[in-house]
């Protein structure tokens, strides 16, 4: 008798991982980062399935963004709702295939972010980073929108802050087959 | 009073279009100096745009009361009359705002001082209306 039973691997979350956050407003543009994350947390991967099921959260800390610059800092938090929903959860549902190379995989998570819920497929990068260490670089664009946020004006609408973010995460993580 | 109004109004108009054209055109070329407007102690979620835009008529009226009350202390040419009247409001309403301000909001002195030549010039523009519409 053939056991279909998927292979299980599980991914432990380092702490140096790292949720970087690029927009712009019509006079500058702004980059900020949560620059640490205080885990560690696992992912399990189902790898016998199409596409590779995931489960497992990265939960951050909105209250630790860092914009470089004191006010834009203050500016996002307010605007992320940090003081109700501190954090920002990215949720890993599935990637369409284990990573066995450095290849480009597509992959589907979804991220709450000031109370709000919403599925996305995020482009994934995976680098061999040493023995059973591996670094996922997630890359997508999101909206201001999509989390319900209209993107903050200023000066009576002289200033504008778009509603696109490009939002990159970086986890360092162990695999355990 | 309808002088006050008359000459507050035909200011305000005039403030309004000089001002926020001003600023737009500041913030279209000059867009270093408004980065420090991305703080959270600036609104911005629209809901008091329409009192930001107010602002040009608020004080053309308080300043139109001003001049017709005081305008005979206002001596000489028309150009004059104007450029006093706006130091003479800088100094005494403008300039202790701007240092209160200053003192209790997390504001830069360029800022600050941006604030203090904007009303300044605010103040001189309406003076020479005054001076001529209501001399």
């Amino acid at each position: 008798m053939v056991s279909n039973k998927p292979v299980v691997a599980r991914w432990v979350i380092t702490r140096e991982c790292a949720l970087k956050v690029n927009g712009s407003t019509n006079i500058n543009q702004f980059a900020c980062i949560i620059p640490e994350y205080k885990g560690p947390d696992t992912l399990t991967l189902y790898k016998g399935t199409d596409p590779v099921k995931m489960s497992g959260s990265l939960a951050l800390d909105v209250t630790t963004f860092d914009c470089h610059n004191r006010g834009m800092t203050g500016e996002l938090r307010k605007v992320l709702k940090a003081k109700e929903f501190p954090n920002l959860i990215i949720r890993f549902i599935s990637i369409d295939k284990y990573p066995d190379h450095m290849e480009p995989v597509k992959g589907i998570v979804t991220i709450e972010l000031a109370g709000v819920s919403k599925r996305f497929e995020v482009d994934y990068k995976f680098i061999p980073d040493g023995p059973h260490m591996l670094t996922l670089v997630g890359t997508k664009q999101v909206n201001f929108s999509d989390f319900n946020i209209t993107p903050p004006t200023k000066l009576g609408g002289i200033i504008k802050t778009k509603n696109e973010l490009n939002v990159e995460f970086d986890l360092k993580v162990k695999v355990l087959e | 009073m309808k002088k006050i109004i008359f000459s507050g109004l035909i200011a305000g108009a005039v403030l309004f279009v000089l001002s926020y054209g001003g600023l737009y055109l500041a913030v279209k070329f000059f867009p270093g100096l408004f980065t420090s407007y991305n703080n959270p102690i600036f609104n911005s979620d629209g809901s008091r745009d329409m009192l930001f835009y107010m602002h040009a008529f608020i004080i053309s009226f308080a300043l139109s009361w001003f001049w017709d009350r005081f305008k005979s202390m206002f001596k000489g040419a028309m150009l004059l009359r104007g450029l006093e009247f706006g130091f003479v409001y800088s100094i005494v309403a403008l300039l202790p705002v701007m240092w209160i301000t200053f003192s209790s909001l997390d504001v830069t002195v360029a800022t600050v001082a941006s604030w203090f030549v904007y009303g300044l010039l605010q103040a001189i523009i309406a003076g020479l209306i005054f001076a001529k519409i209501n001399p």
